[in-house]
Order: C-alpha cells, then sequence, then structure tokens
C-alpha cells in the first residue's frame, strides 16, 4: 500500500478526486507527534500549483502512468518538442512546465516521457548526461582564494561549477537533478 | 611543485561554505563566551536517552572495555544533548552552552532536515522562557550583523533595531485559521472546528472541501496538520516571530503554565517560515518529569518500538538542579545548520552541509 510517506518528486497521485504530479517532496518533522511530507503539486488538468502538507503513513493513490520512451527535437523559444520513439507522434511542452529541465536538453537528448490519460505530463531526464563545456575562464593552480572552483558554460548554455582545472573544448558529466559536476566524460 | 589540491576528478565539494561555517562557529563562541557562559562538550552515544515517541533513535552496540569482551551493551545517539546538559546543571555548573552532533534517524529529505546536524543547546540559571526569547533575539540579531555573515543574496537584514513579534499558538491559531483552541481542546471538536472555519479551500478551487483530517486519530495531529498547512508557511517573514506557549502535551520538558496547565511554557523562533529553535522554562520537577517519561514509554510500547530505562541520575540532577535556581531555569536548542541556512540565504540545508546525508547516499 503506498502511503504519503512515499510520495516522492515526479511521482503522480490522486488525490481529493483530481490528478496531481508532484513537483516536490519534503519530509517535516516537528519533533513532537506525527512526521509530514509537505509537497508541493500541480494539478494536471488546470495546471495550478499548491501546496499540501500530508500527515505521515495516511494511504495515497497513485495515479496510472505510463513511460515512454522519446526524444527531444527542437524548440521555438516557448515550446519544447518531443517525439516519442514508437509512434514517432510529435509533441510540445511549454518551458515554464519543464523548469530546469530545459539547460540540459540538446538536439536528439533520450528522455522517458510520462503520460496520464494519454497525455504527457513531465519528462525525466537520464541523471547523468555528458555535456561539452564551451567556454570557461582558465584555472590558476592552487588558486584557493575562489574556493577551488569556477564557472563554466556547456553547450546547451547552462552554468556549471567545475575544478579549476577542466578546460574549454573538454566533456564532462552533470548531475541533472541537482546541477553540480560529476566528473570528467570520455 | 606541489600538486594542484584541487585535482579531484570527482566531485566539486564547496570551500567557500566552508570558510564561512568556520566563521559562523566562530562568531557563535565569542557570543556565548561573552556572555560568561561555559562550554562544554556532551558525548553522542550514551546508554539511556529521551523517550521522545517523535523520535527514532540510532541504535548500536557497545562490546564492552579493554578490548570488548563480548558484553552487549545497548547504546544509542542522542537526538538532543539535554539530558547530559541537565546533569552538569545540576552539578552546579551555573550558565553552560554546547555545540552538539545530534543525530535522528529517518529524519532527511526536501532540505529541511539532515539525519545528522548541529545543535546549538544553552541554558541560564534563574530565568524563565521570556528571558530566553530576549536572549535568542539578542543572539541572532548580532550574528546577522558579523562581518563576513551579512550581505549574502537572498539574506535579510536582521540585525535592524525593531522588536520581533511575538505571539502565542492561540493567537495564531485565531489569527490565521479562526479557530480558539482553548474552546476546541477534544479532537472531534477541533476536526468539526475546522471544517466549520472553510480553511480547507485550496485557492481557486473554491467550493471544493479540501480539508481532510479524517485520518488523524488525535487532537495533537489535527492540530499540527492545520498549522503546518495554514500557519507555519507564513511565519516570519515581514519579521521574525516567536511562537509561545504550546500545548503541554507537546512539551514534556517544560514547565506548564501556572495560569492554565493545558498550555506549557515552550517558544519556537520562525523566520521565513523556518523552525530555528525550541526553547523552555525548564521543568525541574522530577516526579512530574518520571511521569511524563512513562507515558512516553507506554505510546512507543503501544507503537511496538524500543522503551529506554528512564535515566535515574537525569531525575535526580532535576532535583538539584531545583534547590539551585529559585525562579527556575530557561533552555533553548536551535539548530545551528539551519540559522546559518537563514542567514546566508540558502534555501536547503543541503546547502550549507560539506557532507549532507543525501549526498553520502544517493547522490
Amino acid at each position: 500500500m503506498t502511503t504519503t510517506t512515499d510520495i516522492r518528486t515526479n511521482m503522480s497521485i490522486v488525490w481529493n478526486g483530481h490528478t496531481w504530479l508532484v513537483l516536490m517532496a519534503q519530509f517535516v518533522n516537528p519533533g513532537k507527534g506525527s512526521a509530514f511530507t509537505r509537497a508541493k503539486l500541480r494539478n494536471l488538468r488546470t495546471g495550478q500549483v499548491v501546496e499540501n502538507t500530508f500527515r505521515s503513513g495516511e494511504a495515497v493513490e497513485l495515479a496510472e502512468v505510463e513511460n515512454k520512451r522519446c526524444q527531444y527535437l527542437y524548440n521555438d523559444g516557448t515550446n519544447y518538442v518531443f517525439m516519442g520513439n514508437d509512434d514517432y507522434e510529435q509533441f510540445s511542452l511549454d518551458k515554464d512546465f519543464l523548469g530546469d529541465a530545459t539547460k540540459y536538453l540538446i538536439d536528439g537528448t533520450e528522455v522517458y516521457a510520462m503520460y496520464i490519460d494519454g497525455n504527457p505530463v513531465s519528462i525525466q531526464l537520464p541523471p547523468k548526461m555528458a555535456f561539452k563545456v564551451i567556454s570557461t575562464p582558465p584555472g590558476v593552480r592552487g588558486d584557493t582564494a575562489s574556493g577551488g572552483s569556477k564557472e563554466a558554460t556547456i553547450e546547451t548554455g547552462a552554468v556549471v561549477k567545475v575544478p579549476l582545472f577542466i578546460e574549454e573544448g573538454e566533456t564532462i558529466r552533470v548531475n541533472t537533478e541537482t546541477g553540480a559536476y560529476d566528473g570528467k566524460a570520455n | 611543485m606541489g600538486g594542484d589540491r584541487s585535482s579531484n576528478s570527482g566531485r566539486v565539494y564547496d570551500r567557500e561554505l566552508a570558510q564561512v561555517k568556520s566563521l559562523y562557529f566562530r562568531k557563535i563562541r565569542e557570543f556565548f563566551d561573552g556572555r560568561g557562559f561555559l562550554e562544554v562538550e556532551v558525548p553522542c552515544m550514551t546508554p539511556a536517552v529521551d523517550p521522545e515517541p517523535a523520535m527514532h533513535h540510532f541504535e548500536t552496540v557497545f562490546d564492552g572495555m579493554y578490548g570488548g569482551k563480548g558484553e552487549r551493551i545497548p547504546m544509542y545517539l542522542v537526538t538532543s544533548p539535554e539530558f547530559q546538559m541537565k546533569k552538569l546543571l545540576g552539578s552546579g555548573f551555573g550558565n553552560i552552552y554546547t555545540l552538539a552532533r545530534v543525530f535522528r534517524n529517518g529524519e532527511a529529505g526536501g532540505g529541511r532536515h539532515n539525519t545528522e546536524f548541529t545543535m546549538l543547546e544553552w541554558y541560564r540559571m534563574d530565568v524563565g522562557y521570556e528571558e530566553m526569547m530576549d536572549e535568542t533575539e539578542k543572539f541572532v540579531k548580532w550574528m546577522a550583523g558579523q562581518s563576513g555573515l551579512e550581505n549574502f543574496p537572498g539574506s535579510k537584514n536582521l540585525s535592524r533595531d525593531i522588536s520581533w513579534d511575538r505571539k502565542s499558538l492561540n493567537d495564531l491559531f485565531i489569527e490565521y485559521c479562526g479557530i480558539n483552541l482553548n474552546e476546541n481542546r477534544g479532537v472531534e471538536q477541533l476536526k468539526k472546528a475546522a471544517k466549520e472555519a472553510g480553511i480547507a479551500k485550496l485557492g481557486g478551487l473554491s467550493g471544493e472541501n479540501f480539508y481532510d483530517t479524517n485520518a488523524c486519530e488525535t487532537w495533537d495531529d489535527v492540530m499540527y496538520k492545520i498549522f503546518l498547512n495554514h500557519i507555519e508557511p507564513k511565519l516570519g517573514f515581514e519579521k521574525p516571530v516567536f511562537v509561545y506557549n504550546y500545548p503541554a502535551s507537546q512539551a514534556a520538558l517544560a514547565k506548564k503554565c501556572e495560569r492554565d496547565p493545558f498550555w506549557a511554557e515552550r517558544f519556537e523562533l520562525y523566520i521565513n517560515g523556518n523552525e530555528l529553535c525550541n526553547g523552555f522554562s525548564e521543568l525541574t520537577d522530577p516526579v512530574e518529569q518520571r511521569k511524563r517519561f512513562e507515558e512516553q514509554n507506554k505510546m512507543r510500547a503501544e507503537q511496538g518500538r524500543t522503551t529506554f530505562p528512564v535515566d535515574e541520575e537525569f531525575l535526580t540532577s532535576l532535583e538539584s538542579l531545583r534547590l539551585q535556581c529559585g525562579k527556575g531555569c530557561g533552555g533553548n536548542a536551535l539548530g545551528a545548520d539551519r540559522l546559518l541556512k537563514v542567514l546566508i540565504g540558502k534555501e536547503k540545508i543541503e546547502d550549507v552541509m560539506l557532507f549532507p546525508i543525501e549526498k553520502m547516499l544517493y547522490k
């Protein structure tokens, strides 16, 4: 049985007659009495975002989701267009809807799309992805004043904090959930 | 030629954070040392702990002295330095403080908790919780004004000379929900009051009652569910606020209010929706305290969880403490990492730790 303790980001739940995508889940323990899970939810029909704090251990219904592999094609500034690997059907998702994920999309990136009632409602990026560094200042050896790291711009235009020895043209791995540098890629 | 000290081909750790945090701890010590407090050390692991049912302890085993003789003595990581601090108070230490590592199993996820964290805890003789609120306000304002801890993007100017708000829990329920807890001390009453107060409507989806307290079995649960949904997210944004007088059922180590023992002399500080500390007029009645421990152990047993032997030395210390301080004794436990998070404008507690548990285990 799924309970509120299991609520995590990117899950879909049915609550009070509506289907919601979990945008954020946070454990809360007031230190007395029960623990709680605070969640930010997007109503999949209206798009409205609400926050609710659930008491831990209450039963919750998971929405029926279908995951399909698809490919990112292009964007026109606001709409990001994807194509299903199996059915070649194209669909588009709003830039705001995608949030930080837009920082890591390159033409051809393979992602999982989550479908509810036949509608794509969110995409899931691979947890770690490789990107080329297109611009970064040269790192000065032993430069601890900067905290041992510097900023690098990757091919999508996003900025990542990297160690000083990373140079332009190198390929790095990025944790797409945290935006953190995760080592050099070959 | 020395090697490149940063040539770790793995992760980047935040050196700037380490510098700020080092300064932060130095400043905490400067404040308390300067006010005549003695810094004390307390153990991370003890044979008897607080039976508070909301806490999940890490349990371990001591193999015995002299290399381990095969004894298997249960030991527990502390969830708070309180018991040991009160033993020192009982022994006549006077005003003391500690920066203790505490451990709460299962508490992590989403940016508010880390299973292991640093608790700044201090005790002052001959005062009650009002003086503790005064001192806490002075402390945070002082810290916020320290060079090196101010002017971070996202941080607020907390050092300005304006008095912070103080509201009782009941005041907040009346203000935000139109519910008077004093008139709704039964669990069904409170559930009904929540429904009638119409605080259920989530913005935009009017006409539908999203409020669900039916699954809550105790008054405390209903109260907290309302509090966490409708009150806490709004606290301490314009100005920091102290919330005081909590139900005695949620303050096992605090003195009950003389005028109305339903409430206890407990307070918490909120800044930008973050709960930062938990302070009391400390209970110094060992008979009352023993009773409360027995109730807590009973609850734990009912939930099928470990019960703990009553820490007799702790109860004896309380008696000694009671004899020492006429007016009473005030204490406060403040989440040091959370306060730093607020001071430098970070969003999650993981952002002020070099090795948060999530990073070690999952990322």
